[in-house]
């Protein structure tokens, strides 16, 4: 049996945290939790996780979008490849593929933001578990 | 504010008065040349030979002093947009005789130096003119001279430019002047100067043929003071008017004008306040959704059915309130005419396709058929991509909603008539004529809509009509009950470079 995949959850709802670590350990995953970007970027570091689930509508609004940027920007290839799950509600997809915020307080409108996928908010679990599978199977770039 | 000063802002009636100068100072010019040919033709083809170097004379000296006069009215000019004097103390006196001369509606505005000076000047010429006139007619035939009823013309432009009173001051100082010289010749004060060599002499001479004309001439020049003077006043009283209610008008656009801004704030307010709530709603809904939602599953095999049913409900229940808080924030989004702010360029067909991937799962579980048609070289257009979302969304989900199961829903996306056409037609249960006028409204649903879902906030249409009206578009919409519903929305097309500027702060930037 292959090592259980490792996923970090940012999200400021500590309700939310609790509940959607129910179901991804019920899934069979092993779930790390952060509060906030800063503290995710922490255990990103810390526990190297398979992949994170990010919530980009925390307090400060462009939290989620640092945490992808400064990830994107490291010189480790592991970083750079790490897979993002933005968590978010429906319209603010559209918003955050047409506005990726560029890490330093710019942003390049018409460029895609660099992460693998999106789920709407509010959060149905089965979505959420097909999108994490779909992801994993993406597979590393090399 | 004090009626005076008020009307001291309306200078027009001074730069009428300047206007009006430069037309006496030009037909002084014109006297001057009719004059001068006079002097040149006359002699030559009227059976006239006055003294010709003292007329001459005065008309070189006329002409001097109107060039004088065209040049210091040249340095007067400015005075229109008047500057900003400040208003004479409420009681001031009047200046020197200014309250005699100065036209009633210049009066009303309280002494302005500047249009005082302007009034002296006028005055100034008058007296210039008449002396003129009275030297002219002097050397050429004294009372003789039938010319001087052209005394007349002083009197009208006294009537035009300066008050009633100066009117028929500048009679009387004609008439004194026309006195002056009929005396003086009479008596041998003056030399007398022929008008016509051969004319019957003496006219000048006898008491009373002279006291017969300057009678004549005086009640000539006190009623022609009269009839100008009266219908100058009325004019300028009509000016007046007309200037005062054009202000009053004025007023009142710009009165309007504030109110509606405070208005369109108070909307500003509300959207924003509107979404501030639903956003702060939306987080914990989600989470409740989400918990209940883990729940049902986990607990589908141990929980009794009637507990079941009721965390289902209370689920159902909860993604309707997720729904409408969303629909909330979309509607009060576009409300916010931040369509400026967000707006980028986009294919639009980019942003339909997403939204058909989503909704040919709800027409397939509805058992309704979508089709669509997207041109397929529409190009980049600039426009707000949650805007288009969120139309997009409604209409498709609204034809979906309302079409039975058999049914079918096409779009239509294509280039026409240089905007961007939107067409969702469907075979739904359509619109009844009475509702059709209402379903902008928010929270509107009809009772025909009620009846076939049940879901659905009302707010759908009011959506799109704010997304419509965001981008400067139009919506038309048509529809038989029984038959379906077809809805097209234009919109402008705008290229990136049209859109250039108008773009505000990004998202992330405060606002």
């Amino acid at each position: 049996m292959t090592p259980k995949k490792k996923i970090l959850l940012v999200d400021d709802d500590q309700d939310l945290r609790e509940v959607l670590s129910l179901v991804l350990a019920d899934a069979g995953y092993q779930v790390v939790l952060a509060e906030s970007g800063p503290k995710g970027l922490e255990m990103t570091d810390r526990d190297r996780p398979d992949l994170v689930l990010l919530d980009v509508m925390m307090p400060e609004r462009t939290e989620g979008f640092h945490v992808v940027w400064n990830l994107r920007n490291r010189a480790d290839a592991y970083f750079r490849d790490l897979p993002i799950i933005i968590l978010t509600a429906i319209h603010q997809q559209t918003e955050l593929r047409f506005y990726p915020d560029a890490g330093d307080g710019t942003y390049g409108a018409g460029e895609y933001l660099p992460v693998q996928g999106f789920v709407d908010k509010p959060i149905d679990p089965p979505a959420l578990l097909k999108e994490i599978e779909r992801v994993l199977s993406l597979g590393r770039k090399a | 504010m004090d009626a005076a000063v008020e009307k001291r802002t309306l200078l027009p009636a001074t730069a009428e008065l300047m206007e009006r100068i430069g037309w006496f100072i030009r037909l002084r010019w014109v006297a001057v040349a009719g004059v001068a040919l006079f002097v040149v033709a006359g002699r030559q083809f009227l059976p006239v030979d006055f003294h010709l170097p003292h007329v001459l004379t005065t008309v070189a000296l006329l002409a001097l002093y109107n060039g004088w006069a065209t040049l210091f009215f040249r340095k007067l000019i400015p005075p229109t947009p008047v500057p900003a004097t400040p208003p004479p103390p409420a009681n001031a006196p009047p200046p020197l005789l200014a309250g005699w001369l100065l036209p009633r509606t210049l009066r009303s505005m309280g002494y302005d130096p500047e249009v005082i000076r302007v009034v002296y000047f006028v005055n100034v010429q008058m007296l210039l003119d008449l002396l003129f006139l009275a030297v002219l007619i002097h050397f050429t035939g004294g009372i003789e001279n039938p010319l001087r009823v052209f005394f007349l013309f002083h009197v009208i432009i006294a009537a035009i430019l300066l008050s009633r009173r100066a009117t028929y001051l500048y009679a009387t100082v004609a008439l004194l002047h026309m006195s002056v010289v009929a005396l003086g010749e009479m008596l041998g004060w003056l030399p007398h100067y022929t008008l016509a060599a051969h004319w019957r002499q003496g006219g000048y001479a006898d008491a009373h043929l002279a006291g017969t004309q300057l009678f004549l001439l005086g009640t000539t020049l006190y009623i022609t003071a009269y009839m100008a003077s009266s219908i100058g006043a009325q004019l300028r009283r009509r000016e007046l008017d007309v200037f005062l209610l054009s202000r009053a008008l004025e007023e009142k656009a710009h009165h309007l004008e504030e109110a509606y801004g405070q208005v369109s704030a108070a909307e500003r307010a509300k959207s924003q306040y509107m979404r501030k709530v639903a956003h702060e709603l939306r987080g914990p809904l989600g989470t409740i959704q989400t918990a209940l939602g883990v729940v049902l599953q986990k607990a589908s095999e141990s929980a009794a059915p009637t507990s079941l049913d009721l965390i289902r409900r209370a689920w159902k229940r909860a993604g309707e309130l997720a729904e409408l808080t969303r629909e909330l924030l979309a509607l009060s989004r576009a409300r916010d005419g931040r369509f400026l702010a967000e707006s980028v360029t986009l294919r639009p067909e980019e942003v339909a396709g997403r939204v058909l991937e989503e909704m040919e799962a709800r027409a397939s579980q509805a058992g309704v058929a979508l089709r669509s048609e997207l041109a397929p070289d529409l190009g980049e257009i600039t426009a707000d991509p949650e805007g288009m979302a969120d139309l997009l969304n409604n209409l498709l989900g609204n034809a979906v909603r309302y079409t039975p199961a058999g049914g079918a829903v096409t779009f239509v996306m294509k280039e026409e008539g240089g905007e961007l056409l939107l067409e969702v037609a469907d075979t739904g249960i359509g619109i009844e004529e009475r509702a059709l006028g209402r379903i902008f409204e928010e929270f509107y649903r009809s009772d025909a809509a009620r009846a076939h879902a049940a879901d659905g906030t009302g707010l759908g249409m009011a959506i799109v009509k704010a997304v419509v009206d965001q981008h400067g578009g139009t919506i038309a919409v048509e529809s038989e009950v029984g038959r379906g519903t077809r809805v097209r929305v234009h919109l402008p097309i705008l290229r990136d470079h049209e859109a250039e500027g108008r773009r505000g702060p990004l998202p992330g930037e405060h606002r």
